[in-house]
């Protein structure tokens, strides 16, 4: 471990984060909010504290980053993205409290869009805007944006981008891992870009397509007002959102090739398929399970049940409706929503449907070694065999997050919240989806949780977004070991 | 420049590695999928698990894009049939493939023609069998490259205790200047270019570039007895050992070769006339006295077995071989090993690296001689008329630090410079550079040291 090389990188992500606050400075001068001066001594401190670290490292060879210091960066670039990106929150005072901040922050990063703010409209407009950016940043990761930038990452880059890419399989789109970095974005930026257009011209303000395009392609969830998506009650804006918020939660290296000339690869790849194909079907039971009891027209129910339903299976979180107040059956396909995530590759959270497809076929393997026990039978997702390698490390991810699940839940009770909320808080956090159940439901938010149990939760979110491994390793003292 | 590489062994990853690190786009194509998923996480390539033989995943690896298509899988015939994949999916890609059985060298030609049009088929044993030989030329030398079809020599000459030059500076040199230009010292671990006031230490080993017809004023300098290539014992009669063998026995040259098997000598003595095939064991001392063999000018070790040729060679020092050159399979083994006092280390693999690379970066870059360890290069091109540095006095061109003219050639003369000298257009330059120069050197020569 070379802790000058992480120390010097963690600078360099600190400017860059520094200097994506002069963003909201910008749009805090045009609405002159008073949030200026509180936004340029965040830019001060952020990315003088990060020209410091800079300096008072030796300049090293990062070209021969270790897998080790490869997590060890991403861990603690996102941990401390986390803290200076609260910086906003606190000096302007929006947020009181440093635990409540530092939560809304790695929120905002994680993508996950669980809010403590209570009157979301009261806000000064530049921090409404830093709020959104921050998702916006957190989606398709600063760490690969600064692998997209910074070509001398070239090979470390890849213990970087391996740490911090939210899929099981790593896939390089292009031979240069700064090339792959760059492409993303690209693509990211285009789809973020059609999102602002098509919103704004269907009448919503700049600002509000600007943040909420900035919250929907990072499945992120945030919302400049306090009812979500819900205060608009505009079905054009709901259509939009809900057909962007499935894109956000697709394989970006199918959007790529599909951009580059490549129409048929949506209906190619195997996990997409699966992906559509069970939203549908959700999209549909709970459409018919809410006719009726809440919505008395057919378009009605389907409405709110294909927003709600991609909104959760995407990790997104933005809300149109009071799913609490929908029946049993839906509130359930909801809940396990939370954990079955979008595609690997996207920039959603939770388990991701490649790992559930190979999951359930390694099941289907043991019972078919029971009946024919000399069997040897290769797991394959579409023709391709999926190495031993890679489904033990699915194993292990899955033991891990219901593990890690199970252990906040605990805590989470023991601090004194009820049932449903304990579970929906953690399943809602670990998942980077954003508003749960209980307490934390789509009409209420985390203010209530007590700060211990806010702690949790933000720790719950970063191991969400970095797919438990890049983080929980640091707590392995193998990993210390020398 | 894109180029796909088939087969993530030794020598396809060295390749991708110094290719990736050149700037250069490069696909790694492998059906290993340890072999890949540890390339991927090693150096910046793309790599995908699949067979090189499939034309569709040679499309995934993008050959339709590619400019060249090195084939170096341990299988001559994958090899080939990833170039005739390759020539019939894209017209104008480069290939090269690495043959390595003999019965399909012998008719190498095929391989070149409309079928298959292979542009270059590189076979490791024959190019390690001629690395061999060009050491011979010069016994004295660790190490001999050739530069400009031979016009200019590259020599490693490890400096004796008991030498002149020790504890000289290399300005002092005032007689010899226009004869001979140390480019490289590898002390140690350290590899030096040097400037005027670095002396020279005993147990040095420098790299020299000079003229074929001033290597015996050289060595007259260095104190070095030249006493020409007298006797050569060959251990291990393998088809490396019998090729060397067979070049000799051309050459007239006293050559002895020892094989363990009693049914491979005879199929050795058949095939050669001169040479005295002996059957014992190599790791025999008593055998190796009796038979005289150890005390030979050059004691080359090629069984197939590399730790074993490690220790013979050091038997064979030990009992008085003047030289040994001793064949490696594993790259990994060759800083080891010269740490231990093995003189010259050859390699199949390590020839076949050198090969490829030479040629992916011809164009302006003519020759490239990787030197020990890799960390110095030897870079052989031409100067364009378009570039700043013809027409100004060397002295005055701002060249890196770690960087060194080591003789310019134009036409049949051949100049190891001064700082009055002058650059020419069309002038072949040879430059001794660390690698950390390389990219100092790009932009000095505006063209890019890439495949233009």
């Amino acid at each position: 471990m070379r802790f000058q090389q992480i120390l010097r990188f963690i600078g360099i992500l600190n400017v860059f984060l520094g200097l994506s606050m002069l963003a909201p400075l910008v749009v805090s001068l045009i609405y002159s909010d008073g949030s200026t001066s509180s936004i340029l001594q965040s830019f001060i401190i952020t990315s003088g504290g990060g020209l410091i670290l800079f300096f008072i490292t030796r300049s090293g060879d990062y070209s021969s980053l270790s897998q080790r210091e490869g997590v060890a960066i991403v861990t603690f670039g996102w941990l401390s993205a986390g803290f200076f990106g609260c910086l906003p929150f606190v000096l302007s005072g929006s947020i009181g409290s440093l635990t409540d901040a530092f939560f809304e922050s790695v929120s905002g990063f994680t993508t996950t869009g669980a809010s403590i703010l209570t009157d979301i409209e009261s806000l000064p407009r530049g921090i409404l805007f830093w709020r959104s950016l921050t998702q916006w940043l957190g989606g398709m990761g600063i760490i690969v944006l600064s692998i997209a930038i910074l070509p001398f990452l070239g090979v470390g880059g890849m213990q970087l981008y391996r740490a911090e890419i939210p899929s099981p399989v790593v896939d390089k789109l292009q031979p240069r891992i700064s090339e792959t970095a760059k492409i993303l974005w690209k693509v990211y930026v285009l789809i973020t870009l059609i999102e602002i257009g098509l919103l704004f011209v269907g009448g919503m303000s700049l600002f509000d397509s600007i943040c909420h395009g900035f919250c929907t392609m990072p499945t992120g969830g945030f919302s400049p007002h306090s009812a979500s998506i819900a205060y608009y009650n505009n079905a054009y804006f709901e259509g939009v959102i809900t057909v962007f918020m499935l894109l956000a939660g697709v394989n970006f290296a199918l959007h790529f090739k599909f951009l580059r000339g490549d129409v048929k690869v949506f209906g190619r790849d195997p996990e997409c398929r699966v992906f559509i194909f069970a939203l549908a079907l959700l999209i549909v039971l709970v459409t018919f399970n809410i006719y009726g009891t809440a919505y008395h027209s057919i378009a009605g129910a389907f409405r709110r049940a294909a927003f709600q339903v991609t909104s959760i299976i995407t990790t997104t979180g933005f809300v149109t409706s009071d799913y609490a107040q929908w029946p049993a059956l839906s509130q359930i396909i909801l809940f396990l929503c939370m954990f079955a995530g979008a595609m690997a590759g996207s920039t959603g959270g939770a388990i991701k449907t490649m790992r559930i497809i190979l999951l359930i076929k390694y099941g289907f393997r043991e019972l078919f070694r029971l009946a024919h026990p000399h069997a040897v039978r290769s797991i394959k997702l579409g023709r391709k065999p999926v190495p031993e390698e890679v489904l033990s490390s699915i194993w292990g991810f899955f033991i891990l997050y219901v593990g890690l699940f199970i252990l906040a839940v605990i805590i989470m009770s023991a601090l004194g919240l009820d049932v449903i909320t304990s579970f929906a808080s953690v399943a809602a956090t670990i998942g980077n989806v954003g508003p749960g159940f209980g307490l934390v439901g789509p009409t209420g938010n985390y203010l209530a949780v007590p700060d211990l149990g806010k702690w949790v939760l933000t720790f719950c979110m970063l191991l969400g977004r970095l797919e438990i491994f890049t983080v929980i390793i640091l707590l392995a003292p193998a990993y210390w070991r020398k | 420049m894109k180029i796909i590489i088939v087969g993530a062994g030794e020598v396809g990853f060295n390749i991708a590695q110094r290719l990736s690190e050149e700037n250069h786009d490069v696909v790694v194509v492998d059906k290993d999928y340890n072999k890949i998923n540890h390339i991927q996480s090693v150096i910046d390539v793309q790599a995908i698990v699949g067979s090189g033989t499939s034309p569709s995943v040679l499309t995934e690896a993008g050959i339709r894009e590619s400019d060249i298509i090195v084939a170096a899988t341990d299988s001559d015939e994958a090899n080939l049939i990833a170039c005739f994949y390759a020539q019939h999916l894209t017209d104008y890609i480069t290939k090269i493939a690495r043959v390595r059985n003999p019965d399909y060298m012998e008719h190498g030609d095929f391989f070149k023609r409309e079928f298959l049009n292979i542009d270059l088929i590189i076979n490791p044993q024959s190019e390690m069998v001629n690395s061999m030989l060009r050491l011979m030329e010069i016994p004295e030398a660790s190490e001999v490259i050739d530069f400009v079809n031979g016009k200019v020599k590259l020599i490693g000459v490890t400096i004796k205790e008991d030498s002149p030059l020790v504890g000289r500076k290399l300005s002092s040199f005032q007689n010899i200047e226009e004869v001979l230009l140390v480019g490289v010292i590898v002390r140690g671990e350290e590899v030096i270019i040097p400037g005027g006031q670095d002396t020279i230490q005993p147990n040095d080993l420098l790299y020299c570039v000079t003229r074929p017809e001033e290597i015996s004023t050289i060595f007259r300098l260095l104190n070095v007895r030249e006493t020409g290539l007298g006797r050569v014992a060959i251990v291990g009669g393998g088809t490396t050992g019998l090729a060397l063998a067979t070049s000799l026995d051309k050459r007239n040259i006293n050559t002895k070769i020892i094989e363990r098997d009693s049914q491979r000598c005879l199929e050795l003595a058949e095939k050669l006339e001169k040479v005295v095939v002996l059957n014992g064991d190599g790791t025999d001392r008593e055998f190796l006295i009796e038979e005289n063999v150890a005390d030979v000018d050059i004691m080359v070790v090629m069984t197939g077995d590399e730790e074993t040729n490690v220790l013979i060679s050091l038997l064979g020092k030990a009992l008085g071989a003047k030289k040994t050159v001793t064949r490696i399979g594993k790259l990994s083994y060759i800083p080891l090993v010269s740490a231990i006092g093995i003189d010259t280390v050859v390699s199949q693999r390590l020839s076949a690296i050198r090969a490829i690379l030479q040629y992916i970066r011809k164009g302006k870059v003519v020759c490239v001689a990787p030197l020990k360890a890799e960390v110095a290069e030897v870079i052989e091109f031409e100067a364009l008329e378009t570039s700043d540095i013809v027409n100004t006095p060397l002295s005055k061109v701002k060249f890196p630090k770690e960087a060194i003219v080591g003789a310019i050639v134009r036409g049949e003369e051949i100049i190891i410079p001064r700082g009055h000298n002058m650059i020419k257009p069309h002038d072949h330059l040879i430059i001794f550079a660390l690698k950390g120069a390389i990219p100092k050197l790009e932009k000095l020569f505006t063209v890019k040291l890439e495949y233009f």
